[in-house]
Formats: structure tokens, C-alpha cells, sequence
């Protein structure tokens, strides 16, 4: 039956409906405002335009003709600054005691320090350089004039030999007396 | 003196203006209590996103974002964008659903 009573009801109804769309749409709202300011929206038209500019400067920073026309060995790094290519500052290279520019150190060790064929070289000529100096103090006695005229010649270690002509370091030695 | 001390009495409460709570607080508070509203509102919320309308209106967002750029906009423009469209667009049949529970509501609620 309607009546007032009706009335009343659907008019709360209608309100109450209101109410409920009311708090619907501010979900709504806020959830869209979330996904827009987090950018969280893959929103096809902005993407493009952000990759295309990305892509733009991309291309500027690859292209051989924009170094070109910049001076190819000095490269501009984020500060503004300026670097030559190899670097000068110079040291002084604990083997040999030269002056080496830093930009030139690493190739200059190599040979000063023995990975290359001539340094190696030069190493082994000083140390056996070295060991013959200590070792020939032994053969040097044996140059004394004062080696006795007897035929057997003896040798700095006691061993005889026959005619004196051979020495156990194998060095040949003209007897000091003819026989 | 403080200022505080001069202050005007706190008034003892509603009862002495005479304001005796309208018949919409206290549906509103039957239905809040009941759970009903809970309820009505996911409903509400279901049949929205199944008849397309909650799409419809994230496109309309979308739209507008896109046209004033995401860092200019505030929930107030979105929801102001909205209400207007968002209450006419809701189809009938979902209201007739949802107005239908609301009044048996009422009727149960024994007033």
C-alpha cells in the first residue's frame, strides 16, 4: 500500500543509495589519483613521448658526428672537465730510478722488470755477472806465480793432475813448467 | 589571569539545544552496527565493476590526467569530475537491486 509512510521509505532508500555511490566514487577517485601520481598507469601516449625524448638523447650522446665536431681527445666529463688522454703526471720508477710519466708506467715496468725477452736478459747477465765474481776467488789462486816447478802441477783443491794441463773447473791452463 | 578562565562553559551536550537525532543518524546507525552498510556497499561495489561502470570511470580520470598532467591534479578535481557523471551512469538495474535491499532493510529494521 503507499502512503506517506512509502514516500518516506523510498526517499530514505534513494538517500541511502546516494550515500553509498557517494563513498563508491571517492574510492574511485583516489584510487586513479594513486596510479596517476605514482605513474603506475601505462599510459600508452606519455610512454611514447618519454622514450622517444630518451631515445633522442641517446642518439645525441652515440653519434659519431657530434664527437667529431668536439675535439676527439678531450672528452668533457660531468663535471665540466677535462682530461688528455694519458696521463702526465710523472714518478720515479723504484727499479731503475727514470722519470716516467704515469701514462707511460705501466708499459715502462714491463720492460724495466722483466716481462719482456731483453729484460730478462739483462737480469740474468747481471745476477750470473754477480756469481761469476764471487766464484772466480777460487780459480784466481791458482794464477800464483809461485806454483812449484815440480811436473805435477797441484790444484787449489788438492786433487793431482796428470801434466797439469787440466784443472777440475775445466778451464785450461797452460803448465806453468814445460815438461 | 589566563585567557582560559574566561572561557564560555562547555556546553553539557546535545540534549540541552534540543537536537535529537534525526531519523536518517539513526538508520545510519542501525545500519553501520548491522554490518548492512558493509555489506550493501560491497554489493554496490561488485555490480559496479561488472557492469563496466568503475572502467568508464577511471577512463574519465585518465583522460583528465593525461590532459592537465599527472603532477597538477588532486583527488578533490578527479572526485568533482566524476559525481556528476557517475551518478547518472549507474544502469538501473543495479540501482533497482540495491534500492531493494535498502528497503527491506528499513522494513526489517522495524520502524
Amino acid at each position: 500500500m503507499s502512503g506517506p509512510n512509502e514516500d518516506n521509505n523510498t526517499q530514505l532508500s534513494s538517500h541511502i543509495f546516494g550515500d553509498l555511490l557517494d563513498s563508491i566514487i571517492v574510492d574511485v577517485a583516489s584510487e586513479c589519483h594513486r596510479i596517476a601520481k605514482l605513474g603506475l598507469d601505462r599510459n600508452l601516449e606519455e610512454e611514447e613521448e618519454e622514450m622517444r625524448l630518451s631515445a633522442q638523447a641517446r642518439a645525441r650522446v652515440a653519434d659519431p658526428s657530434n664527437s667529431s665536431e668536439t675535439n676527439t681527445k678531450y672528452v668533457v666529463d660531468i663535471f665540466g672537465q677535462t682530461h688528455p688522454s694519458v696521463a702526465t703526471e710523472i714518478f720515479e720508477c723504484m727499479n731503475c730510478g727514470r722519470s716516467i710519466a704515469a701514462g707511460r708506467f705501466a708499459p715502462h715496468l714491463e720492460k724495466c722488470m722483466g716481462k719482456g725477452r731483453k729484460a730478462r736478459l739483462k737480469v740474468t747477465r747481471s745476477s750470473t755477472a754477480a756469481q761469476n765474481r764471487y766464484s772466480r776467488g777460487s780459480p784466481v789462486s791458482t794464477y800464483s806465480p809461485y806454483s812449484n816447478s815440480t811436473s805435477t802441477n797441484r790444484l787449489s783443491n788438492g786433487t793431482p793432475s796428470v801434466a797439469g794441463e787440466e784443472y777440475s773447473n775445466g778451464t785450461y791452463e797452460e803448465p806453468w813448467n814445460k815438461t | 589571569m589566563k585567557h582560559s578562565v574566561n572561557r564560555p562553559p562547555t556546553p553539557d551536550g546535545a540534549e540541552d539545544q534540543g537536537n535529537e537525532p534525526t531519523l536518517q543518524e539513526i538508520i545510519n546507525i542501525k545500519l553501520i552496527e548491522s554490518g548492512e552498510k558493509e555489506s550493501l556497499m560491497e554489493l554496490l561495489r561488485e555490480r559496479l565493476i561488472e557492469c563496466g561502470w568503475k572502467d568508464e570511470m577511471k577512463a574519465l580520470c585518465r583522460s583528465y590526467v593525461k590532459k592537465k598532467g599527472r603532477n597538477n591534479v588532486t583527488v578533490d578535481d578527479l572526485v568533482h569530475l566524476i559525481t556528476p557523471k557517475g551518478r547518472a551512469s549507474v544502469p538501473d538495474f543495479v540501482k533497482a537491486e540495491l534500492l531493494q535491499r535498502i528497503r527491506s532493510f528499513l522494513m526489517s529494521a522495524a520502524l
